[in-house]
């Protein structure tokens, strides 16, 4: 409950500050709404030639986009403002008044900067994934969704951790700007399932850093081609990620001392 | 003033130097898109035994040749021009008798791509090795006749990148502007699929635009796959954008100098 209301009053300053910006926040819109139209002429382009891709069809791919869109918007939205503040609270010390606030610090270092418009394009997302699914048709199970949304979220929540791995790492080197670079510069992969990249890029986007794990494996689920006890491991990795990140973000936490005193 | 380049080279070197660490990271970030694509590419051409007549190696070829045309024709004038409007610290480089853009800017792009190419042939012979290439189509003909190609390439895009930064003088924030050209170029340049596949409307239109000399332009001449005639045509139309490059960041960059020593003032 307390956590709500810490939650929604970071909501109301975030769209305080991005009402500042009116004109940017459409011209933003604008630009998101081109990059969407880019995105399906290039699908449409290459289905043109090809009926599958990597033995996805079309639909699937729509699916994958919007779940691809989803994470894009995590990072862009709550991962690269929240960094970019957390770098800088190391660097000049201000971290000491985010660890003196009442609330769990990870939950305020990872939420306290959201670019609220960003919502539009989460919607966006969605409605990409309701029109695939809906394109599969009638072989689609309810369980089947079910296991999509779980292993959605599960998959999220592996990114989210890995996030808070890389950001913590700044207590130990205090100057490792790049912290997140590496999750963005491999995100682009998520665009289509992973069963197209040659081996060797498969295991470093599946097991190093798990893009598929939220984008390709998710999908799987919805189409069926994961059984039971796949699909329960993934929700526990889900699970065991979280409490792997929030370990290290404690122990990285002990080591702070500080830089303004 | 082969003095004052020389003197340029050194700070922007020394500058560019320091950064290398992060260099791993600008590779990654530039290297992941064409590896995507080529795989995607690559798995539907097995698949279907072509693609409009283009097979495997083709895309591999593509990609492979891509990676080194794109390296050498792009710029990141945007990221090191922009924020000096911004925070007002051109004034310096303005009072000097040379051209900010033209040289410190130049010579900074210069120097990043110096030290890129530092940590992407290694990786390039290494993406090579795994995707074993066959490069016959590649000749020596060719690569004489890309080399004007890519100079173009990097001339034009160098000069309506300068311009469109300049926007700044204006508005500041250009960020927004630098990604509707960004996109302009995703869609004309050949970047995301050889232009050949892309719809037939936007195949004559990136005839005429200036940005398939960048990428597809280059990549077709390095594997010999065009006629004369349409060798001459694109030159042409590439000489062509060179002198409305020249002419549109000259007017942008001196309109915008005069709105820029106003608000300084």
């Amino acid at each position: 409950m307390h956590t709500l209301k810490v939650l929604s009053s970071l909501l109301r300053i975030n769209i305080q500050m991005s009402l500042a910006y009116r004109a940017d926040t459409l011209i933003n819109i604008l630009l998101n709404l081109m990059w969407l139209g880019w995105d399906l002429l290039s699908l449409s382009i290459i289905f043109n030639n090809t009926n599958t891709v990597g033995g996805w069809d079309f639909p699937a791919l729509i699916a994958l986009l919007g779940v691809f869109r989803l994470v894009n918007t995590l990072m862009i939205a709550l991962v690269w403002p929240n960094t970019e503040k957390f770098n800088q609270s190391i660097r000049d010390g201000s971290m000491d008044y985010t660890i003196l606030q009442p609330v769990n610090s990870m939950f305020l270092t990872t939420f306290s900067r959201i670019t609220i418009w960003r919502v539009w394009d989460l919607i966006l997302a969605f409605g990409l994934i309701v029109v695939g699914i809906n394109m599969s048709g009638d072989s689609v199970t309810p369980l089947q969704i079910l296991s999509f949304i779980l292993l959605a979220i599960s998959g999220v929540i592996v990114i989210y951790s890995l996030w808070i791995v890389l950001i913590a790492l700044t207590f130990w080197f205090t100057k490792f700007d790049n912290n997140v670079t590496i999750m963005q510069a491999l995100l682009d992969s998520g665009r289509y399932p992973v069963t197209v990249y040659p081996v060797w890029l498969r295991i470093i986007v599946t097991y190093i850093i798990p893009i598929a794990v939220a984008t390709t494996i998710p999908l799987q689920a919805l189409r069926g081609d994961l059984t039971l006890s796949r699909i329960l491991i993934f929700i526990a990795i889900g699970i065991g990620s979280f409490l792997v990140a929030s370990r290290v973000w404690k122990a990285g936490l002990k080591r702070y001392s500080g830089a303004s005193s | 003033m082969l003095k004052i380049f020389q003197r340029l080279w050194q700070v922007n070197w020394a500058e560019q130097w320091q950064y290398r660490a992060n260099l791993i990271m600008y590779l990654l970030f530039w290297l992941v898109s064409p590896i995507v694509h080529l795989a995607v590419w690559t798995s539907i051409a097995d698949a279907n035994g072509s693609v409009n007549g283009l097979t495997a190696n083709d895309f591999v070829t593509y990609y492979l040749l891509l990676l080194i045309v794109d390296q050498l024709t792009s710029n990141i004038t945007i990221h090191i021009f922009a924020y000096k409007v911004q925070d007002g610290t051109l004034s310096g480089e303005l009072v000097k008798p040379i051209h900010p853009m033209l040289t410190n800017t130049l010579v900074s792009n210069i120097a990043f791509k110096a030290l890129m190419v530092m940590g992407f042939v290694p990786v390039w012979l290494i993406l090579t090795f795994i995707f074993k290439p066959d490069f016959s189509a590649v000749t020596w003909q060719g690569a004489l006749l890309a080399i004007p190609a890519i100079l173009l390439g990097f001339c034009v895009n160098f000069l309506l990148s300068g311009a469109v930064t300049s926007i700044a003088f204006w508005t500041t924030r250009v960020y927004s502007i630098n990604e509707f050209y960004f996109a302009m170029f995703v869609l004309f340049s050949g970047q995301f699929v050889p232009l050949q596949l892309m719809p037939k409307a936007i195949q004559t239109i990136a005839r005429y635009m200036p940005f398939q000399l960048q990428i597809y332009l280059p990549i077709q001449l390095l594997q010999n796959k065009l006629s004369p005639a349409e060798i001459l045509q694109s030159f042409i139309v590439g000489i062509l954008w060179l002198g409305v490059a020249i002419l549109l960041f000259n007017r942008v960059w001196r309109e915008g100098v005069k709105r820029f020593s106003a608000v300084g003032a």
